[in-house]
């Protein structure tokens, strides 16, 4: 089945999805002694983590039987990129204002 | 700490030119976006550009007028998203004009951009992780923005 796709956003919305990040940030954890910390089934932890890992939050390594699961920073680079955005966007729309404003002192 | 955007711009006119330009729809159209602003607090409206795909955004600003002190401060919400009332940009934009004696000093503040912040308040972190995620917003802040032009 085809995963849905989360930006960023959407993935911090979701209080456990928040709560992996957190026990994540500490240390890589198994998918196993992860969903130790959820009252959830393990498959829905696992749908979790699928979208964590799709969003760039985390990364998944197989180390013999196991699955880890180790935080990536780039999840968050999507508020960097509204940010640059933004920063643009302003000091262009700023020029504007500037440029009307002088065109009309002179007329 | 926020995360915010930062812009100052120096006009030679009198603040109650440039705000004019903040508070009229069809002034604030000719340099911004197109726009139904009116300056009542509470009153909800729209900025409309065009849509930006890779930000998952479908071009429309969802504001509402938060604060309004005549030719002194302004500010309003300013939220966006990929459609379908889906919001996944909530941030505030904060005009601060300052006259001085040959014009008006235009401050532009766009705060909010807190969501490691959030992050962090919502999931009951202990010290250690709040230590830990002050390096992502450390990270965060490394990047170019906050230019002031004057």
């Amino acid at each position: 089945m085809a995963q849905p796709m989360f930006d960023a956003f959407q993935v911090i919305a979701d209080p456990s999805r928040r709560k992996m990040l957190a026990l994540l940030y500490n240390d890589s954890m198994t998918i196993s002694s992860l969903a130790e910390n959820f009252d959830m089934s393990r498959p829905a932890v696992s749908k979790h983590i699928k979208i964590l890992q799709s969003a760039g939050f985390i990364s998944i390594k197989d180390v013999g039987r196991e699955r880890y699961c180790t935080l990536k920073q780039e999840g968050f680079n999507e508020v960097r990129e509204w940010m640059n955005y933004f920063d643009k966007f302003w000091a262009a729309k700023l020029k504007n204002l500037e440029a009307l404003l002088n065109n009309n002192a002179r007329n | 700490m926020a995360l915010s955007i930062k812009h100052q711009f120096y006009f030679s006119q009198s603040s109650n030119m440039v705000w004019a330009y903040l508070t009229n729809a069809e002034l604030l159209q000719l340099w911004l976006m197109k726009n139904d602003f009116q300056p009542i607090v509470g009153y909800e409206f729209t900025f409309n550009t065009k849509p930006k795909p890779d930000l998952h955004f479908d071009g429309i600003f969802y504001c509402k007028v938060l604060e309004i002190i005549p030719f002194k401060t302004l500010s309003y919400s300013w939220k966006g998203g990929p459609g379908d009332g889906i919001i996944t940009l909530d941030t505030v934009v904060h005009w601060t004009l300052v006259e001085e004696a040959k014009g008006t000093r235009l401050l532009l503040e766009h705060t909010g951009f807190d969501e490691v912040k959030n992050l962090v308040l919502q999931a009951g972190m202990t010290e250690g992780w709040v230590k830990h995620v002050q390096k992502i917003i450390d990270h965060l802040n490394a990047a170019p923005h906050g230019t002031t032009n004057v």
